[in-house]
């Protein structure tokens, strides 16, 4: 549960975004980040719709390879 | 493995550790990515990998589950949770249901999330009925919690909550006699949220060395190699082996919110007890979204095993890091993630669960028993 994820922001709309990784979108809160400036493709690190960071896109990726490791251990 | 990771496990190879060492991890991420990548079997043999309290389900207090069933089932709410909490198991009596999941077979109307955001999306589709959010989980979890308050949520959107914080266990391990670790890897998206400041006692006050470590084969070994290298030169300090995320002071606006909502209270942890501050509970500001404060307390301290783990199951050791998953007699046997017995093989980020899925098949407990005179 306490593993977070990283997307990308497509569109913003106040506190409320949609973000999108690996093909698959979801509506995310910003509420925890509103000190940050944030633009549609800054990156973001994501925890149960909640972001809890920005990250940079080369963190986005490394975290991304790490995903895709397990899920094929797993599989 | 990427080059990164090999260089790294090479420098831990050259410090060559000329002593048994345990360094322990308290994040199921963490212990996932170590499973996943096969850690253990590459680090030299006297380096022990030891999953300590990472899993906010397997302490939640069997009493709060027990709540949230009877509260579903009696009351005329809709009660929604994270996935992982519907196949908890209670010890309710024969014939009542064990879990959400079964009070959902019951007829109760509980539905799994992934997020507070579809807590408030159901919250808001009927204004009139009343919605539960049963939240259990970590200060990363919990911190969304409070931020949903704090936004503002409907007036129907009760919450029940189960939050925990992480350090307070490790210092419960570290202020007890055996608190069996040399070392520790601090959970990385937890110290996103909280600072990696808060892990700071491990170093100051009982002089264990303490790197906190992302979540890929780099950064965790990175980390170990941290803690390794400060055990040897016998010049502790905390690391941060995760900088790209976890920043100093953590993520301040979350804490404001966490603060601005909750509390730190005592509290409770399954199989374990009463942890001083550990756990988190609304603030009075926010009464009006208090579960236990809406509804009267279906508690029933008759109950047997009342607050205890399932006949059998070690989960508390295993979460405490007093044994490994595969040292639980059931392990493997009784117990699989098809027909889990505790909440150590119900989560995702319980260890039993992350081992046997990684593919640990084989029983400890099994193997000691045939050595030994059962008596
Ligand atoms: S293997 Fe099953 S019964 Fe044993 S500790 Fe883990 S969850 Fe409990």
């Amino acid at each position: 549960m306490c593993l977070a994820v990283p997307m990308r922001i497509t569109k913003i709309d106040g506190f409320q975004c949609t973000c999108e990784a690996r093909g698959i979108e979801r509506e995310v809160s910003l509420f925890m980040l509103q000190d940050e400036t944030l633009a549609p493709g800054d990156h973001i690190l994501v925890h149960v719709g909640y972001a809890i960071q920005k990250v940079s896109e080369q963190d986005a990726a490394d975290s991304w390879a790490l995903f895709d490791e397990m899920l094929a251990t797993e599989a | 493995m990427t080059m990164g990771a090999a260089d790294r496990l090479q420098a831990i190879n050259a410090l060559d550790f000329d002593r048994p060492v345990r360094i322990m991890n308290v994040c199921g991420g963490h212990e996932r990515s170590i499973s996943a990548a096969g850690l253990r079997a590459v680090l030299p043999g006297n380096v022990e990998l030891v999953p300590g309290p990472g899993c906010p389900v397997c302490i939640c207090p069997e009493e709060d589950v027990y709540e949230a069933i009877q509260l579903a089932l009696h009351e005329d709410i809709t009660l929604v949770a994270f996935g992982d909490m519907l196949r908890v198991p209670v010890n309710a009596p024969k014939r009542e249901p064990r879990s959400l999941e079964q009070a959902k077979a019951a007829g109760a109307d509980i539905r799994p999330i992934a997020s507070p955001i579809d807590a408030v999306r159901i919250a808001e589709e009927d204004p009139s009925r009343p919605v539960v959010f049963f939240a259990a989980g970590f200060e990363t979890t919990t911190a969304p919690v409070a931020s949903m308050l704090a936004e503002g949520a409907p007036d129907n959107l009760l919450v029940l909550l189960s939050g925990r914080l992480t350090w307070p266990a490790v210092a419960l391990l570290l202020d007890s006699d055996t608190p069996g670790f040399d070392a520790l890897i601090a959970p990385g998206h937890v110290s996103t949220v909280m600072g990696p400041e808060e892990w700071e006692f491990v170093v100051d006050k009982h002089d264990i060395p303490a790197a906190v470590a992302g979540f890929t084969s780099v950064s965790l070994l990175a980390a170990m190699y941290s803690v390794l290298r400060q055990l040897k030169e016998e010049r502790h300090f905390l690391d941060n082996c995760y900088p790209e995320v976890v920043r100093a002071g953590g993520n301040v606006e979350a804490r404001r919110q966490l603060e601005q909502v909750m509390d730190v209270v005592d509290a409770n942890w399954r199989g374990i007890g009463v942890i001083p501050r550990s756990g988190f509970a609304l603030r009075e500001a926010y009464a009006a979204h208090d579960a236990r404060q809406r509804f009267r307390s279906y508690a029933d301290e008759s109950r047997k095993r009342v607050g205890e783990m399932p006949p059998g199951c070690d989960c508390a050791k295993v979460v405490l890091g007093k044994i490994y998953p595969n040292q639980c007699r059931l392990y493997g046997a009784a117990c699989t993630p098809r027909k889990p017995i505790g909440p150590c093989m119900v989560s995702d980020e319980g260890a039993c669960r992350i081992w046997w899925s990684a593919g640990y098949r084989d029983n400890e407990w099994e193997g000691d028993k045939k050595g030994r005179a059962v008596g």
